[in-house]
């Protein structure tokens, strides 16, 4: 009936070009990490995995692993929170909801970097905003010395990672929401359904393809999220706010170890290709269901 | 008589080949660190300079802050896209020259060039008695002390020991105030240093000399205690691991620190952000034994091995390396003269902070010339922030793991 290489043909010149922008560079990963490697990238002879080996042995690695995985859950799931129902009150009708959504989105629109510069200035122990406002507000009557430790840092940087995953994630709930039919709620509010009721059988099912496009995003991206942690600690301190990006960073730009760094690299890849994979399964499996 | 004719007009030949030659010459392509905002100006200058003496050589300019500096010439080094010259630490010429990445210079230096300078700056950039670098910038540090604060507190000169520190910053917490006695580094780069002018002082040195780390001996252990010490009494400014060298000057010049150890350009700063702070340099304290160390940084300019215009790049170090172009650059960011006629300048021999930093050279130390040496920095900055952070009595436990670690990379050499 038809041909059946043109599907192919058509694919093609993206897919060439996913190849070169993708694959390329993913192949030179794999390249440096198999290999013995000097500080400025160029290939000694194969070293058995020893790149590898170095990281499983390696205890700030592994701490860095683990708390990335702290890290990207509680980032996403505290956007994912917070999300939400900023999205509904975003949807419904009041007086001035535009300039409410402009005030949303706008952590958006200032570059990662710049917000991190800022809250470390904000989180400054002496000369902060947040210290003297705490200060004036009568809570505290001694500076916190917030990036001092982890204890504090942490979870500040959670707090604006989440700060500034919500916009995105606000944005897609409100596509999500703008899909619902109106009558929906105005058939269950005949019968007598709570707003409780709405969200649980209506709002939320319906909402639930967006809330998987939501996570997964996330999840990708503030997986690999650099600024907030580097301006902030730079890691620190003593490698105690270290999550992968910023342990390869250093690996790689600092000491010169670029057979680890791409080994660390090539982990991210794997472990994020692979969530993906298990999380789409999971949530094509159950709205087949 | 006709090979004399000969020879003129070959010579007359090769000339016009030779100035064809120099029509095409090249462009000289220079990665420059960004020290402050006077870098880009004065280099600038420099090549307008430059180019005006020497037709037909361009000069371009790649100027890079100085925190991505080793990340942009590590890619650019393993695509091949490096430029002709480069600015570089250097504590990281080593692995440059050891990876066939650095030329040796040693061919175009001419007696009179080498006499230019103060051989205490060009010796780190020799390595196998070859000469692979010059010294573009040079700093080492010292004691900078608030007079005000110290009278306030009663104290009339500034302390010459770390005991005499420790008492005065003592007398500077009872005088109160919102002032803290010593301003202590604890983030970031240099954070390491700021622990060896304390070890240096109790008599160990970053290598011993059998070549193992110095972080396992008593000496540093007196060091981090009487840091430590400093830290728990309250006699340094709180939450001493959130603030990294410019955040302690930046608390010096808002008059809230005593006595903080830094390089000479905070003199250049004070100058025009805080012209009214009543302040002095000092001498490092030393230790119980009457040592001391200064930390003495310099930058090196490199060639590559791979430049294609090494002639015309050479051409423009020595015009750098003149004394009145040293002279502009180091004093618009507050360095030390390399150059020994600069040296002479009325701007320095009549600066009496100047003068406190000249005077500590002769116990200056460098960082150690080894592959590696950024990584074991790095350990020790960390152990340090450990220190600073944990208790008193992990302090031992904690310099013993970082030794082991370093040494373990310094056996691999």
């Amino acid at each position: 009936m038809h041909n059946r290489a043109l599907p192919y043909l058509l694919t093609l010149p993206s897919l060439a070009l996913a190849a070169i922008v993708i694959f390329w560079p993913v192949w030179d990963l794999i390249q440096i990490s198999l290999h013995d490697v000097n500080r400025f990238g160029q290939l000694r002879e194969l070293n058995d995995f020893a790149n590898f080996k170095a990281l499983a042995a390696d205890p700030d690695f592994t701490a860095a692993l683990l708390r990335t995985a702290l890290w990207t859950v509680l980032v996403v799931g505290g956007a994912l929170l917070v999300s939400i129902p900023v999205a509904m009150i975003l949807n419904s009708d009041f007086y001035g909801r535009s300039v409410a959504r402009v005030i949303i989105m706008l952590p958006w629109a200032v570059s990662l970097t710049m917000t991190a510069i800022v809250w470390r200035w904000a989180l400054n122990g002496e000369s902060g905003m947040l210290n003297s406002a705490l200060r004036n507000l009568g809570i505290i009557d001694q500076n916190i010395q917030w990036l001092a430790s982890a204890a504090t840092a942490f979870p500040m940087q959670v707090l604006i990672g989440i700060l500034v995953t919500v916009p995105f994630t606000t944005t897609i709930f409100l596509g999500g929401l703008s899909s619902i039919p109106d009558d929906l709620y105005e058939a269950s509010a005949l019968e007598g359904a709570t707003a409780v009721q709405q969200f649980r059988h209506i709002t939320f099912p319906l909402l639930k393809p967006f809330v998987n496009i939501a996570i997964v995003l996330n999840t990708i991206y503030v997986f690999n999220s650099f600024p907030i942690i580097w301006v902030m600690t730079q890691g620190g301190p003593a490698n105690s706010t270290d999550i992968l990006v910023t342990h390869l960073y250093k690996l790689a730009f600092r000491i010169g170890k670029l057979g680890e760094a791409s080994a660390v690299s090539l982990v991210m890849f794997a472990i994020l290709l692979l969530f993906t994979m298990i999380y789409v399964r999971l949530a094509m499996r159950e709205s087949r269901a | 008589m006709k090979p004399s004719f000969w020879k003129s007009a070959l010579l007359g030949g090769l000339s016009v080949l030779a100035l064809a030659a120099q029509a095409e010459a090249g462009t000289v392509r220079v990665t420059v660190a960004e020290y402050s905002s006077k870098t880009g100006p004065y280099f600038e200058e420099a090549k307008k300079e430059f180019e005006a003496k020497n037709p037909g050589i361009e000069i371009q300019f790649e100027i890079v802050p100085w925190d991505v500096l080793l990340q942009k010439l590590t890619t650019d080094i393993a695509a091949g896209t490096n430029a002709d010259l480069s600015i570089i630490g250097t504590r990281w010429l080593i692995d440059f020259v050891q990876q066939g990445v650095a030329e040796p210079l040693d061919q175009y230096i001419t007696p009179e060039f080498k006499d230019r300078f103060i051989e205490t700056f060009l010796s780190p950039s020799i390595m196998e008695g070859k000469t692979y670098g010059l010294p573009i910038a040079a700093s080492a540090r010292a004691m900078y002390y608030n007079k005000d604060i110290l009278s306030k507190a009663g104290v009339s000169e500034p302390p010459k020991t770390w005991d005499e520190l420790k008492a005065d910053a003592q007398k500077i917490k009872d005088a109160g105030g919102d002032v803290f006695g010593y301003g202590l580094q604890g983030k970031e780069i240099e954070t390491d240093v700021y622990f060896y002018y304390a070890m240096w002082s109790y008599g160990t040195e970053i290598l011993n000399k059998d070549g193992t780390s110095g972080l396992g001996t008593p000496g540093a252990l007196e060091a981090a205690k009487m840091y430590k010490s400093l830290i728990d009494e309250g006699l340094t400014e709180p939450g001493v691991t959130s603030l990294n060298r410019e955040d302690v000057q930046n608390l010096f010049k808002q008059g809230k620190v005593g006595m903080m150890i830094t390089a000479p350009f905070l003199s250049n700063q004070i100058k025009e952000e805080a012209p009214k702070l009543n302040y002095g340099v000092a001498a490092i304290p030393a230790g119980p034994t009457g040592a001391r160390g200064t930390y003495g940084v310099t930058d090196s300019i490199i060639m590559f091995q791979n430049s294609k215009n090494k002639d015309e790049a050479w051409k423009f170090l020595d015009f750098l390396f003149t004394t009145e172009q040293r002279a502009k650059f180091t004093q618009g960011e507050g360095f030390l003269p390399v150059n020994k006629e600069e040296a002479k300048m009325p701007y320095y021999t009549d600066n009496a902070d100047l003068k406190a930093f000249t005077a500590l050279l002769p116990d200056a130390r460098f960082a150690p010339v080894i592959p590696g040496w950024e990584e074991i920095a790095q350990i020790t900055s960390d152990a340090v922030q450990k220190i600073y952070l944990g208790k008193p009595d992990e302090i031992e436990g904690t310099l013993k793991e970082a030794a082991d670690k370093a040494n373990a990379i310094l056996k691999k050499n």
